[in-house]
């Protein structure tokens, strides 16, 4: 379970160039719930991530995992707990190293690091295994480097590297993002099963209307740092792209074509 | 040529763990740590001062290898807690032991003539047979060093040490701490270098306090060139460990090959940059001439290797 308590994020605080990128988040997010969030530029969705990761920390505010106060706590030590893709599929691997190296390295997320070899029989036999799922010939190509793979594949390994350890929240922030609707499509595919499977609160960032209303238990709607909208169950499903994208537009925000997907859904307040 | 091979083991094996070193943070953590060229010669100037004072070969060379371990600790505590860069904090480290090495030993240079150093047992040898004995007493040190630090890297925790010099997001979201590494990597390359300068000065005779300068400099060239000889890619440890070894030695070659040819001493300065820019010269434009040549080659070659071929850049 994660859970934000009126959480704020100021940057660059007491200068000029003050920025409140979140305004009083309070959030509850239970074992097993998988959450969309959209919003406009700037609305501070990365922020809230960055700070569920441990890679910010709130000027005010708590964030809690299972009840356990991390709000201090720096990333490597929140690690066991909180597995991240990020948008860059460049971000979220390691391209010199090979495809074994970087599960290797997932794998041992969170625990102890020892000095015993990193890659061996049975671990390699795990890799081939959740490699095959994906269906990309992946686990045949375990000694080839990461900067090799297409962006897709990349974005594939990685959601099977955040998978590798029972994580109990899933970040995922824009991680479709550079991807061709086609990949897109399988990614996403992989991110809902996996999600089911590994049963933890995940928290999926988007830009893409459809996927919000489509994947997920609940949607949240962000503006200018603040949660204005949660819709779940019924409501959720109710939804249209038009009314998602109306609840946006209605907090002045603008809407980026990105967020439109069909053409006749752009609303009028679209140039703002 | 028999002499001109045996020079450069004799002079290059012991600058190999330097090499080494140097290279943990130039290619591990993408950096340059000219502290370096300050801990080379302060554990060449605490074995000397030691060894002259009677003390043993061994605890000298442990005293030496762990003061320049803490030489890194230094540097990595100037880069933490000050926020100093790396390269920085190297350039006063570099400075200020200048005077610390001048204290240790008491005077600009020791002489080690009088025995009691690891290869004074050769003395009665013939040349040739010393020079060989020399090489195989470098070479233990210098493989157990390379086997050693290949198998290090590929534990889990050598594992989180490469990645966080990659791509140090990364590896923090993986649960690494990424400073604690760093520390470890600064103690381990610089105790290395320190490695390096007991073993000159033993097996030079005599330490100077000049004797570091442009450590860092040459360790880089050395690199280069294995690189550029043996290509070694992120995951490739063995060939990776393979290069520094022959980087060192085929650094060395040039510089004893000049010599040799009779260049005056003082010019192996200008020999050294010449070295260097030509390796980042040939690494920069050699490697697309190269992979150029290769593919008219392999256009050219039989047509069974055709197809191969194109599977293997289908996948980039
Ligand atoms: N490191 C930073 N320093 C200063 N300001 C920042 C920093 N990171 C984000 N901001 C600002 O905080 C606000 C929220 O940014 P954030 O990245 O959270 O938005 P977002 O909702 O993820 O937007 P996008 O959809 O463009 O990814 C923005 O105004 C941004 O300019
Ligand atoms: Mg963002």
């Amino acid at each position: 379970m994660l859970t934000l308590d009126d959480v704020r994020l100021t940057y660059n605080g007491g200068t000029s160039a003050e920025v409140r990128a979140l305004r009083g988040v309070t959030l509850t997010i239970p074992a097993g719930e998988f959450v969309t969030v959209v919003g406009s530029n700037g609305a501070g969705k990365s922020s809230l991530i960055k700070l569920v990761a441990g890679e910010e920390r709130p000027t005010s505010g708590r964030v809690e995992l299972d009840g356990r106060d991390v709000t201090r706590l720096p990333v490597h030590r929140r690690a066991r707990d909180v597995a991240r893709v990020f948008d860059d599929p460049r971000a979220g691997s390691l391209p010199e190293l090979s495809i074994e190296d970087n599960l290797a390295l997932a794998l041992s997320r969170g625990q102890r690091r020892r000095l015993r070899f990193a890659v061996g029989g049975e671990r390699r036999a795990l890799m081939r295994e959740r490699l095959a799922v994906l269906g990309l010939g992946l686990e045949r190509r375990l000694a080839d480097p990461v900067g090799l793979l297409s962006a897709g594949q990349r974005q594939s390994l990685t959601m099977v590297m955040a998978g590798l350890r029972d994580p109990r929240v899933l970040l995922l922030d824009e991680h479709l993002a550079a991807l061709d609707p086609g990949t897109q499509r399988r990614v996403l595919e992989l991110t809902t099963a996996m999600v089911r499977r590994l049963g933890c609160a995940t928290v999926m960032v988007t830009h893409n209307m459809e996927h919000a209303i489509d994947v997920g238990d609940r949607l949240l709607v962000m503006s200018r740092g603040e949660l204005i909208a949660d819709f779940s169950g019924e409501r959720k499903a109710a939804l249209s792209v038009e009314a998602l994208v109306e609840t946006i537009a209605s907090a002045g925000d603008a809407v980026s074509d990105r967020m439109v997907l069909r053409e006749e859904a752009a609303p009028a307040g679209a140039g703002r | 040529m028999k002499q001109l091979i045996l020079d450069t083991l004799v002079t290059g094996m012991p600058l190999v763990t330097s090499v080494i070193g140097i290279w943990m943070i130039f290619r591990l953590r993408e950096d340059f740590d000219l502290t370096v060229d300050a801990s080379f010669a302060t554990g060449g100037a605490v074995t000397a001062a030691l060894l002259v004072k009677g003390s043993g070969v061994v605890p000298a060379m442990l005293v030496a290898i762990a003061a320049c371990g803490a030489m890194g600790l230094m540097t990595a505590g100037l880069h933490l807690l000050l926020r100093v860069p790396v390269l920085l904090a190297g350039v006063a480290m570099s400075i200020g032991f200048y005077s610390v090495d001048l204290a240790i030993m008491g005077t600009p240079s020791v002489s080690l003539a009088d025995g009691g150093t690891l290869f004074s047992g050769f003395a009665n040898l013939s040349p040739d047979q010393a020079d060989l004995a020399t090489i195989g007493v470098l070479s233990a040190f210098v493989l157990t060093v390379l086997v050693g630090l290949g198998l290090f890297l590929r534990t889990e925790i050598g594992l989180a040490l490469r990645a966080s010099g990659v791509n140090a997001r990364m590896a923090r979201s993986q649960g690494v701490n990424v400073r604690v590494l760093l520390c470890f990597s600064l103690v381990v390359a610089n105790g290395l270098a320190g490695l390096s300068g007991c073993l000159v000065v033993q097996s030079d005779g005599f330490a100077d306090v000049n004797m570091g300068t442009g450590t860092l400099i040459a360790g880089i060239g050395a690199v280069l060139l294995g690189e550029l000889i043996l290509r070694p890619t992120g995951s490739k440890l063995l060939r990776t460990m393979l290069a520094l070894l022959v980087g060192a030695l085929a650094y060395r070659f040039i510089l004893v090959g000049a010599l040799r040819l009779g260049l005056p001493a003082t010019d192996l300065q200008a020999v050294t940059a010449l070295t260097l820019v030509t390796a980042i010269a040939a690494e920069r434009y050699g490697r697309p001439l190269l992979s150029l040549l290769r593919r008219r080659i392999t256009t050219i070659g039989p047509p069974s290797r055709a197809p191969r071929a194109a599977a293997g850049t289908g996948g980039q």
